[in-house]
């Protein structure tokens, strides 16, 4: 992968400079906080721009640069790495299905920091059957559309400017069209819910006959599906490998803080992040070369989701007590573990569509 | 070696062990090339061999020819080789054995001297994934024809779970093998084949008990091929270090003010 040694080493040198390390505030007003700040300075130092295209204020390059950046961020805990990765969904989503000038328009909004964005998909009644949600948008006279309906567990809702919205607007997977719209708008309302993990990260989100300008409808009508389809390979590459990253650094701190280092239980945990980061490699290296991901990237996430999971579990046996008794992060780091097969399609799902898709199985 | 020639190199591998194993098909490689291949490309050479040495159910004693040339000496013999346990085996190249895998003509000797171990354990690794694949497929065929309750057992989410479990553990073990952890002599590339062969080795422990449980009591019979792959793999993850024993050398490694090694880079 060519440029990507000079670009880590320019990267490194320059953070080392620049000293982007968060405060203590360890409140999720202060991750968002910390979290456009870093993407400010990276902005304004072009590292942000780079695998970006051009046309949304990008530098251009192999979006691999992106998943180093998004590395070096997350080993050096500059940022939450769960929601400086959002990026990677939404942007890559703007680029394929809104107008060129309205990407033009938003993309940098986020990229600098100055807007963070939400993905309104989850309804009370549609979760791993996303294909079932009903939040209605119907057209309008005067040329926009009404939306009504809710949306839940809707990631940064309470802090974001912009949602991207999926909505239904005829029956059925080819009825399902997707918006860009206003958190501002009249109509729409956030009421953020409380998480087992103490980081009230997500939100209900209500929309009242919300109205959205036509212009901000991503692709056409009934391209929501294929807006949903399209989100994962973005989220199985670059994001992984951000994750991948972040759950490296807290193996290093299970063993420096661990009383009774079990080598057969740090081993197993090393060897679970192992197999990800190589699968994990395989698939950016494959999406550099220009393949099409799909169904294989589950593999990919069931991978990373027990990895995570084996290895927070190996925390709390290695660390007794802490996460029960004391405070800090390992506690909230642990519970929040627990998401790691629900959110993304649950582990489930994963298997369902391996099951289908890779091993031919026929239907359930 | 390009995609295309990977390729025909599988095909006419296949081809031959499917037709015969053992002492003969070690002769019959000998015939196609494999010392040459393996002296020239040793990493496509072994990823081939051993990957379809597993997925055809066949088996001869190259592991002693990997482990010879990565030692520098000549190959054809046989040598000592570290078993789980702190046992030592020799791998003859004639005969039968009388361990789990009679097929196997493995014996346990005296202990002997030390040996490379990176390019057997990525060997081995190939094997025992290309057996978890080979055992996949049976179970995916017998899933696929077997009707219980009127319709085909694949349709059962438990069974169909257990079948992708089974290839998640594949794939993952698969991209340990593949990836590139370093250059030969390279820290990296001695804990990347540690690593390899832990996965390995509980991938195909996996697909072993997955697939056992679902080809049901016809997987349980000796006349099922099933019986013959999951004794092989029981047999190989121990030879040059169990997945449980690598695992714990691997967890050794993490200590304080010592980061895990992040093996593979972008
Ligand atoms: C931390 C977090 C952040 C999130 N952020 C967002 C966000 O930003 N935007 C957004 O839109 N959504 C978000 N989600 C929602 C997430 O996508 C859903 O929670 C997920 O898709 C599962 O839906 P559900 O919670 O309704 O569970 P359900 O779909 O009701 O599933 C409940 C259980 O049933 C199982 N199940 C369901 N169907 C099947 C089946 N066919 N076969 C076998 N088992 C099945 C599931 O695997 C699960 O174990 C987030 C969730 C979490 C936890």
């Amino acid at each position: 992968m060519t440029g990507v040694a000079g670009f880590r080493s320019g990267l490194r040198a320059w953070l080392d400079r620049n000293d982007l390390s968060p405060g203590d505030d360890g409140t999720l007003d202060g991750q968002v906080a910390q979290l456009a700040r870093v993407r400010r300075a990276l902005y304004e130092a072009g590292w942000m721009r780079h695998g970006w295209p051009a046309e949304v204020g990008g530098l251009g390059g192999p979006a691999v640069l992106r998943a180093v950046l998004g590395e070096e961020v997350a080993a050096r805990g500059l940022a939450e790495p769960g929601i400086y990765s959002m990026v990677e969904v939404l942007v890559p989503t703007l680029i394929s299905y809104a107008r060129p000038e309205l990407a033009a328009h938003a993309v940098p909004l986020l990229l600098s920091g100055r807007e963070q964005w939400c993905q309104g998909f989850s309804e009370p009644g549609s979760g791993s059957d996303l294909a079932s949600l009903t939040t209605r948008a119907v057209p309008r006279d005067d040329g926009t559309w009404a939306v009504t309906g809710q949306k839940v567990w809707t990631s940064l809702a309470q802090y974001a400017a912009r949602c991207v919205l999926l909505t239904r607007t005829a029956p059925g997977h080819g009825g399902i069209t997707a918006f860009f719209v206003d958190m501002d708008a009249p109509g729409v309302t956030v009421r953020p819910l409380r998480t087992m993990h103490g980081v009230d990260e997500f939100a209900e989100v209500f929309l009242d006959d919300v109205r959205v300008p036509a212009d901000r409808m991503l692709g056409r009508p009934g391209d929501g599906w294929r807006l949903a389809m399209d989100l994962l390979p973005h989220e199985r590459s670059t994001c992984f490998w951000h994750r991948i990253a972040h759950l490296y650094t807290r193996l290093d701190r299970l063993a420096d803080e661990t009383p009774v280092p079990d080598d057969a239980a740090l081993g197993a945990a090393y060897l679970a992040l192992h197999t990800v980061r190589c699968r994990s490699h395989a698939t950016q290296r494959r999406l550099d070369a220009g393949a099409r991901l799909g169904a294989e990237t589950s593999v990919d996430k069931v991978l990373l989701a027990g990895a995570e999971q084996l290895l927070f579990d190996t925390a709390r046996d290695l660390l007794p007590g802490v996460l029960e008794l004391s405070g800090g992060p390992w506690r909230p780091e642990y519970l929040y573990s627990r998401a790691a097969t629900i959110y993304g399609g649950t582990a489930e799902i994963q298997r369902n569509i391996i099951a289908r898709r890779l091993l031919d199985l026929g239907q359930e | 070696m390009d995609a295309a020639d990977r390729d025909l190199l599988a095909g006419t591998l296949r081809k031959t062990m499917d037709s015969c194993t053992g002492p003969r098909l070690d002769a019959a490689l000998t015939e196609i090339g494999w010392p040459e291949l393996l002296a020239a490309e040793p990493r496509d050479a072994v990823a081939a061999v051993f990957g379809l040495l597993g997925e055809t159910g066949a088996q001869a004693p190259l592991l002693n020819d990997v482990v010879l040339a990565e030692a520098g000496r000549a190959i054809g013999g046989t040598l000592p080789l570290p078993y789980a346990g702190g046992s030592w085996v020799v791998w003859e190249r004639t005969g039968e054995g009388g361990g789990l895998d009679a097929e196997l003509p493995i014996r346990r000797v005296d202990p002997g001297d030390a040996v490379p171990l990176a390019d057997g354990r990525r060997a081995l690794g190939w094997w025992l994934v290309g057996s978890g694949r080979a055992m996949l497929a049976l179970a995916r065929a017998h899933a696929l024809d077997r009707v219980q309750f009127g319709r085909p057992i694949a349709s059962f989410q438990a069974v169909r779970h257990r079948l992708a479990e089974t290839l998640v553990a594949l794939d993952g073990a698969e991209a340990t093998l593949t990836a590139d952890t370093g250059d030969p002599g390279s820290p990296g590339h001695e804990l990347g084949a540690l690593l390899a062969k832990a996965a390995a080795g509980r991938a195909a422990l996996t697909a072993a008990r997955h697939c056992q449980q679902v080809l049901g009591g016809i997987g349980f019979t000796a006349e099922h091929d099933l019986h013959r792959h999951v004794r092989r793999v029981l047999v190989l993850d121990g030879l040059l270090g169990s997945a449980r024993d690598l695992t714990r050398e691997a967890g050794a490694l993490l200590r304080p003010g010592r980061p895990a090694p992040r093996l593979t880079q972008l």
